[in-house]
């Protein structure tokens, strides 16, 4: 409006205080307390000392499956985003009508049980599954893929489930691009290719960067999918962590494994905030 | 208060937690339901078992499960490190229960065989030994694991190496991962009853290590599946009472239910697994005890399930390594 003094968005009304203090108090029951716990019993059992740490970073086999890991997690972002930004492009360029058919058909899938879908994606994916029979009967291969049971399987499960939290984020900051800057940029002679790496993908990187960032984090503590889709080699940290508490009963390694993952964790979302955040002042 | 008393008495409940599928519904159909007749008392199921959460129970002293089906050899640790209840055999008549599966902290639920399935509509000829389920140029192609670190892949791979069945204790487990080295990039791994059913009957793996009442279960819905019981490798599961449990007595009453010979009689019935009451099979039909692993005695291995609660750590902590390699 103009003529009226714009407010300083970052003030904190006055007063505020009391009202967060029963969230507070629920983030410190329910997290900080179960975590340090978590985090004591990884320096105390079986005995006082960071022995846990020695074994979990001294032992190839736990260093593979935290590589193992980060690199699963880096593909599947990697995989998400380029599938998920011209999907989100299309949907923010789309008729609203349009847009928002697509959209619920994304966000019914998402809220389809997890684990039907990944128990679908092993029947589609198996050896003798619909992928497999239809490439043969095609012709274009003679002995059936190895879709499932390895990291193909956990990468493509995983996608397809990280999909909706790249796409979400996105749409909103696409739609949010002025069209007319494209246009500014096609009428100074920029090329398709120039409008949307010099014009387009940097307007949008704050919302790739939280939509991958999201997804990122999440893939890291992923159990489901890729202990149903994965093989053994192919394990990730949350089974590994799983595997310790409850067949090992080893609370202490798992603890430890499970206090690595949180710091990394945290670690990824502190440079998030840092380098990418768009309310940031800069 | 004599009312508030009654009314306690008729609401009286315990929780039962078992692993889920076929199982749990024949042990809640069956068990569960008969017991509830016969003493009002209500069996809430839940499920399914996690040795992380039973230590998580006793340690905080808020135990929710009553009675727990658990395999054999984590029951036998579980009895020594201190975190079940000792059974009350004035109430559990073990007098003819199978000594194989009692202890002081637990008594068989019932008691299972690994063997080797085939689903025959998918291969020439399907894998009769151990050493045949290992051999890649006899039989090529993918074939099913059970996953979890438990008695029977180790001892199938040193039967299969072999190994004669009374020199297997104690494992060699060097020469047992030398052999399983020799079919890893074949080995799909299966994590419940469920997924081996599916990869049998899909064909995504032919053949396999299963447990014998699955391939019972394949066998009813039509599936073409071929078990072979040469030195089928026996285990159980167990029933057993959490430390701290809140209804211990009546806990005890319903194993005692769960473990009659009728109770075992009609459970081996429905599942193909066997009863560990020496008095059920008379109880049965000449048909089905004919499926069942106990008629199988003659080309059985035991696993020795104290070996293993001994060992449980030590082999685990190999076997996540090995197989994550």
């Amino acid at each position: 409006m103009p003529g009226t003094r714009p407010r300083a968005v970052n003030r904190r009304p006055r007063g505020a205080v009391p009202y967060i203090v029963p969230a507070f108090i629920l983030i410190v029951l329910f997290f900080i307390v179960p975590v340090a716990m978590l985090l004591l019993r990884s320096v105390l059992e079986p005995a006082p000392g960071l022995e846990n740490y020695a074994v979990f970073f001294g032992s190839t086999t736990y260093l593979r499956v935290f590589t193992n890991t980060f690199l699963v997690a880096g593909i599947v972002t990697l995989v998400a985003v380029v599938i998920g930004f011209p999907v989100a492009w299309l949907l923010a360029i789309m008729p609203r009508g349009w847009s928002a058919v697509f959209l619920a058909v994304i966000i019914l899938s998402m809220w389809t049980n997890l684990l039907a879908r990944t128990y679908a994606w092993m029947v589609l994916l198996q050896r003798t599954g619909v992928i497999n029979k239809m490439l043969m009967a095609l012709g274009l291969i003679d002995q059936p893929l190895s879709l499932v049971n390895n990291m193909t399987g956990v990468t493509i499960g995983m996608v397809y489930i990280m999909l909706p939290f790249i796409i979400l984020p996105l749409i909103g900051i696409l739609r949010a691009i002025d069209p007319s800057t494209l246009r500014a940029a096609a009428l100074c002679g920029a090329n398709k290719w120039q409008c949307f790496s010099r014009v387009l993908l940097p307007l949008s990187m704050p919302g790739i960067a939280a939509g991958a960032l999201m997804v990122f984090v999440m893939s890291l503590g992923y159990f489901v999918t890729p202990s149903l889709l994965g093989g053994a080699s192919s394990m990730m940290l949350a089974e590994l962590i799983a595997q310790l508490v409850q067949s090992l009963l080893n609370w202490g390694l798992g603890g430890a494994a499970a206090f690595v993952l949180l710091v990394v964790t945290l670690g990824l979302y502190f440079v998030q905030l840092r380098f990418f955040n768009p309310y940031s002042k800069r | 208060m004599a009312f508030a008393a009654n009314s306690y008495a008729a609401d009286q409940t315990l929780v039962f937690t078992s692993w889920g599928g076929t199982t749990q519904d024949a042990q809640m159909s069956i068990w569960a339901n008969g017991f509830s007749k016969e003493t009002k008392i209500k069996v809430l199921p839940d499920g399914p078992t996690d040795y992380g959460k039973i230590k998580a129970m006793v340690e905080s002293g808020d135990v929710s499960w009553d009675v727990v089906d658990a395999e054999g050899d984590y029951a036998v640790k579980a009895g020594a490190d201190g975190m079940l209840e000792k059974l009350d055999f004035s109430v559990i008549d073990k007098s003819r229960l199978d000594p194989r599966f009692v202890t002081d902290y637990a008594v068989g639920s019932f008691y299972y065989s690994f063997v080797i399935g085939c689903n025959k509509d998918a291969v020439k000829a399907c894998p009769k030994t151990w050493a045949d389920l290992f051999d890649l140029k006899k039989f090529p192609g993918k074939r099913t694991f059970y996953k979890w670190s438990a008695p029977g892949v180790i001892e199938a791979a040193l039967l299969a190496d072999g190994v004669p069945a009374d020199k297997l204790y104690p494992l060699d487990l060097d020469r047992a991962f030398k052999k399983l080295d020799t079919i890893k990039s074949s080995i799909v791994w299966w994590s419940s009853g469920a997924q081996s059913q599916q990869l049998l009957a899909s064909a995504e793996t032919p053949y396999g290590f299963f447990w014998n009442g699955r391939l019972t279960a394949l066998v009813k819905t039509g599936v073409h599946v071929e078990t072979s019981w040469d030195q089928n490798i026996t285990a159980a599961d167990m029933l057993i009472v959490p430390k701290g449990a809140k209804h211990k007595a009546a806990a005890m009453k319903y194993i005692a239910y769960a473990t009659s010979a009728a109770s075992q009689a009609k459970f081996a019935e429905m599942t193909g697994y066997a009863p560990i009451n020496l008095d059920s099979p008379a109880l049965m039909p000449k048909d089905i005890r004919a499926t069942l692993p106990d008629k199988q005695a003659a080309t059985q291995v035991n696993a020795d399930l104290t070996y293993w609660a001994k060992h449980r750590d030590e082999i685990g902590t190999r076997w996540y390594a090995w197989q994550a390699k």
